[in-house]
């Protein structure tokens, strides 16, 4: 008995004694389980496993969540870019073609003046404005060239502006209305009193020779009365701003109508054009704020 | 007359060869079967070092099966032969061998056991499987693996036959 148990010892043996043990008992459990045994592990496993990758997959979804939020604040970010530039770019194309546009859609007024009025108008392009200087003009780009000549009548579809004053090989000089050596056959709207313009400077105007018995108001319209020859009857040159009584005379102030200082393009009368032409300008019935009696 | 035991390198030297040539002969089954059950019940039993014995024949077990490809588990013949290598072990250290007669007989015992056993393991790891020839062919050519391996591993001195 006692050899036995000293042969049974933890000796090298020993151990490999318990190692063929444990390696027949291992294979032969792993044989018993028989060929769903890699079914039920996997089950096993699973079961095992499944609060990790619970864990795993809520960490995975987080880290998507954030990944697309990040992509998509990139995104929003490269997008708002973008649109920044292209608004930068759009703003840049507008201003760039800005000056055209403004043109184009003058030469849309002017076509359709054109169309209104029955005579055979040429059109010019304003390419300089010494109108500050004294005794100032606009500069046409056009002159003996396109067959213009002296004293043909400029408007456009605010009213009259001017006629030509000099008109050199391929330029023209416009002298403008309100210029004090400027002289247009006026009459007014309601009243039908002849008068003759004479600029006074910045948009306005004096009517001279009304007689101190008509009857103007404030805000009548004037029109021209094609005595001068210059400009037939009917385009409106602008509106009375002020009457004041005077000697022999009423002193009718006017302010023009047509934008002198913002003029791009213009078109022009024939010359010597008929006296009566059907009138372009249907010339509102401004209802006067301030009545006033030219007569005493 | 008792035999001395083979060195135990030469027997480690021989049993890695023909492990290897198991794994090498996976396209020819019949000799694959012979091969193992040589390595199994011939080469890798030694007294009193069961458990190298017992590792080169799971190891053939795992090969063999592994190379075939026919079983859904496997571990059946690698049991089978673990179980018969013990024994064969045991009987070799139980009953030593006196001769080449002995010797073909007990492999022939062993072979009849290892083929019982290794079916039924696998019947049992793997369920219901074809037989195959490597049984029949192993025990029919039992005299000649046998003396191969008696040869192999008790080589003549050259002072007569054993």
């Amino acid at each position: 008995m006692a050899l036995r148990a000293s042969r049974w010892r933890w000796s090298r043996a020993g151990w490999q004694r318990l190692a063929l043990v444990l390696l027949w008992l291992g294979h032969g459990t792993w044989v018993l389980m028989g060929p769903a045994s890699g079914q039920r592990w996997s089950r096993a496993g699973e079961a095992f496993s499944r609060p990790s990758q619970g864990l795993a997959a809520r960490w995975a979804e987080r880290r998507l969540a954030q990944r697309d939020a990040a992509l998509s604040l990139a995104e929003l970010r490269a997008d708002r870019t973008r649109l920044a530039a292209e608004l930068e770019q759009a703003r840049l194309q507008a201003a760039r073609e800005a000056p055209r546009q403004a043109e184009a859609d003058e030469a849309v007024r002017l076509l359709g003046l054109k169309k209104h009025i029955p005579l055979e108008l040429g059109a010019a392009r304003v390419i300089f404005s010494t109108r500050p200087a004294v005794f100032g003009g606009l500069i046409l780009d056009q002159g003996l060239d396109r067959g213009l000549v002296q004293d043909q009548g400029v408007l456009v579809p605010e009213g009259i502006v001017g006629r030509l004053w000099s008109v050199s090989a391929t330029q023209s000089k416009i002298l403008p209305a309100d210029a004090p050596n400027a002289s247009v056959a006026v009459m007014l709207m309601r009243s039908r009193a002849t008068g003759v313009l004479q600029g006074l400077g910045s948009g306005r105007a004096l009517i001279r020779y009304v007689s101190n018995q008509e009857v103007v108001q404030v805000g009548e319209a004037v029109l021209t009365s094609g005595l001068d020859r210059v400009f037939p009857r009917g385009l409106l040159v602008g509106y009375v701003a002020e009457v004041t009584q005077g000697d022999l005379e009423l002193r009718v102030i006017l302010n023009l109508s047509a934008p002198l200082d913002r003029v791009s393009a213009v078109l022009l009368l024939p010359p010597q054009p008929p006296v009566e032409v059907q009138p372009p300008f249907l010339a509102p019935d401004v209802k006067p704020s301030k009545k006033q009696r030219g007569t005493p | 007359m008792r035999l001395p035991a083979p060195s135990s390198l030469r027997q480690q030297l021989f049993c890695g060869v023909t492990l290897a040539l198991v794994a090498l002969t996976a396209p020819f089954p019949v000799v694959q079967a012979l091969l193992h059950a040589l390595l199994v019940l011939a080469l890798a039993p030694r007294p009193g070092a069961a458990l190298s014995g017992a590792l080169w024949a799971v190891a053939a077990g795992w090969v063999l099966e592994s190379t075939l490809h026919l079983y859904p588990h496997l571990g059946g013949t690698a049991w089978a032969n673990l179980t018969v290598v013990l024994l064969a072990g045991w009987m070799a250290g139980r009953w030593p061998l006196e001769g080449l007669r002995g010797w073909l007989a007990r492999l022939a015992g062993l072979c009849v056991l290892h083929g019982l056993l290794v079916h039924g393991a696998v019947r049992l790891a793997a369920g219901p499987h074809p037989w195959g020839w490597g049984w029949l062919a192993s025990l029919l050519t039992l005299p000649l693996w046998g003396w191969l391996s008696w040869r192999l591993l008790h080589p003549p001195t050259g002072t007569g036959r054993r």
